[in-house]
């Protein structure tokens, strides 16, 4: 029944791919010189017609929408080419073989830290409900959830990179994946600031569900068959509070991938968010269509995990369409 | 119809009137002084954004190399917050940008909030085909990545303030109208919804009388969110250079040109700036916080 009800999202996930393929492709037509602003953007807004022509004619601009359309698709789906850069000499997927890993491990490395902490920190929020300790906590999660994230960055290279400069305030550039693990010093500053801001809004939002299951009346029923505290908090509330937890980790996955821009803009972390917000600026279609079409993979994987879990952690959930 | 308001109508004879919720609700967010000073806060400051530069105006649109006004001034008795690198009045420019800011944050907020609200309702009430064909859609837009979409709308229409108003709310609905699709999915098969369609209500009417009113809560506490996060949202889009124009300007967009001074040392560009916003967002949010406790149906005395 599971796997009918995932063969089921899967092809719906394809049309949907397709669909999120069709809107991107189509607006850089309606951008200021329509299908020819790829042209302008590579070779400068007061080159001549003629270059601009010729330059379209060389990278396929100059056919029918139909047929452009047509052969992206069949390129992707069967030559698993997602073409060539506009503003690089590198092909799509050389560029995302590049980037990925480098985005992925400072995501991944923020991801899990935001995971250790925010959970435990919430849960201790919510079963010290109103004492100063919760306020404390609650009152620095809202803070660094109003605080613009590249205000926070640029405070911590500030204090760190020069008043009190024991860290680099940038990790090294280039291009080598493995960066985080050679040098882990330089990383702190990027992968701390990342964790405090996601820390900020997870806490907030696992102190909210611990408490709300806190109410329910089971947890009452287990009070008053007298079960300890830890043991209500552990193995009542906490286990019925995963359910959100894991809905909200299933959505943080594509965020893995599509980077956290100002995190790269400000630590000048060349990564994915980096790579996209540049394509996006000279309209160097293919990249962000393949950047593109690689998060929305990774979307619709994360929501699939995340409905599956939720059915696997919650036997109340029937998966829709299993009960029938 | 008639039938259900008479019972109404019966229903409400019989008893002795109760309190009415709302003033329940109105109780339980004054008991709560933070909430309370949250609002003072914020309706002081946007009085005081859209009413001082225009009351006591200053210079904000011409550099300091042709009027003679300091540049990067510490804070003194003729410019209480100092001067910006292009000899701006810091405190004034506060308020000046503190008008685009708000008023940007406040409308796209509320396009989101309206948007997602409809979306959502219709998608999660109608359900099957529909809902399902409907949920992709918002699947699709959240995978397309926000910044290029936002870059692409930019180019296309320019950064005038009513553009970004409306690229910003007609791109930032898609999470609102999820969640207040789950609440009309919900609220749709409990038994008053079911009992009105059972006695011949019309799907329109059990929106408008059921499902609507009952997720208002979660609207308002959502709304409340979506406000601060459109705030947030546009002083990224001032950071990286996509905000409002000048010589207009908003709170990213200073806080933008004032971290570039931070390493002078210059920290009046910086930091009052800076506690105004935090403080601003942190007040909305938390206003959205007592709103939600205020709603919680549980804390209403029974």
């Amino acid at each position: 029944m599971v796997f009918s009800y995932i063969l089921r999202r899967l092809g719906q996930s394809i049309v949907v791919l397709f669909i999120i393929i069709v809107i991107t492709f189509s607006l850089p037509y309606f951008q200021t010189h329509g299908i020819l602003a790829p042209a302008y953007a590579a070779l400068g807004s007061r080159s001549s017609i003629y270059n601009v022509h010729v330059w379209a004619a060389q990278h396929g601009l100059t056919s029918p929408y139909f047929v452009r359309l047509v052969r992206y698709v069949d390129q992707l789906v069967f030559h698993f080419n997602l073409g060539y850069s506009y503003k690089e000499g590198l092909s799509v997927v050389q560029i995302i073989g590049l980037y990925v890993p480098r985005t992925v491990w400072l995501a991944l490395s923020a991801l899990i830290l935001t995971t250790l902490i925010a959970i435990p920190l919430g849960i201790f929020q919510a079963s010290r409900r109103n004492t100063i300790a919760d306020y404390a906590a609650t009152g620095t999660a809202f803070v660094l959830y109003a605080m613009p994230a590249f205000l926070l960055c640029l405070l911590a290279i500030d204090a760190f990179g020069f008043h009190f400069p024991h860290l680099p305030i940038s990790p090294p550039s280039g291009v080598a994946p493995w960066a985080i693990f050679t040098d882990p010093k330089s990383f702190i500053l990027p992968v701390g600031c990342l964790t405090l801001l996601s820390v900020a809004s997870l806490s907030r939002f696992m102190r909210g569900t611990v408490l709300e299951v806190l109410v329910q009346d089971y947890v009452r029923t287990a009070r008053a068959k007298g079960c300890g505290s830890q043991r209500v908090l552990w193995r009542h509330a906490f286990r019925n509070a995963l359910g959100p937890i894991v809905t909200i980790l299933g959505l943080a996955i594509p965020g893995l991938f599509g980077g956290a821009l100002i995190i790269e803009y400000v630590f000048n972390y060349e990564g994915l968010g980096l790579q996209t917000y540049n394509a996006a600026l000279n309209i160097d279609v293919p990249v962000v269509l393949g950047i593109t079409i690689l998060v929305a993979i990774f979307t619709l994987i994360g929501n699939l995990a995340a409905d599956v879990a939720l059915g696997l952690i919650d036997p109340r959930i029937r998966i829709e369409g299993s009960s029938k | 119809m008639s039938i259900v308001a008479d019972n109404r109508g019966l229903v409400g004879q019989e008893e002795t009137p109760p309190v009415p919720m709302w003033r329940q609700r109105l109780k339980i967010f004054m008991a709560n002084k933070l909430a309370i000073a949250s609002c003072v806060y914020v309706i002081v400051l946007a009085l005081a954004c859209y009413l001082v530069p225009h009351i006591h105006p200053t210079n904000q649109t011409n550099q300091a190399l042709a009027f003679g006004t300091p540049e990067n001034a510490a804070p003194s008795g003729s410019h209480w917050f100092g001067t910006d690198s292009n000899g701006f009045d810091e405190l004034g420019r506060i308020f000046f940008a503190g008008e685009y800011s708000l008023t940007l944050g406040f409308l796209a907020g509320f396009i989101t909030i309206f948007v997602g609200t409809l979306y959502g309702m219709i998608s999660g009430f109608l359900g099957g085909v529909v809902d399902a064909v409907m949920m992709r859609m918002i699947d699709a837009f959240l995978s397309i990545p926000y910044i290029f979409l936002l870059i692409s709308l930019i180019t296309i229409f320019g950064r005038s303030t009513a553009f970004l108003i409306l690229v910003i709310g007609l791109t930032g609905w898609w999470g609102n109208a999820r969640i207040i699709r789950g609440d009309a999915l919900l609220i749709r098969h409990l038994d008053y919804a079911n009992a009105s369609t059972s006695m011949g209500a019309s799907k329109w009417h059990v929106i408008r009388r059921h499902v609507f009113p009952n997720s208002i809560s979660n609207i308002v506490t959502v709304a409340t969110f979506s406000v601060a996060d459109a705030i947030l949202f546009l002083s990224a889009l001032g950071f990286l250079g996509l905000g409002i124009q000048t010589p207009q300007t908003d709170w990213g967009t200073m806080l933008q040109a004032g971290t570039e001074q931070l390493q002078n040392g210059f920290w009046w560009e910086v930091f009052p700036v800076a506690i105004v916003f935090i403080l601003v967002v942190v007040a909305i949010n938390y206003i959205g916080d007592a709103l939600r406790d205020a709603f919680e149906v549980r804390l209403l005395e029974r």
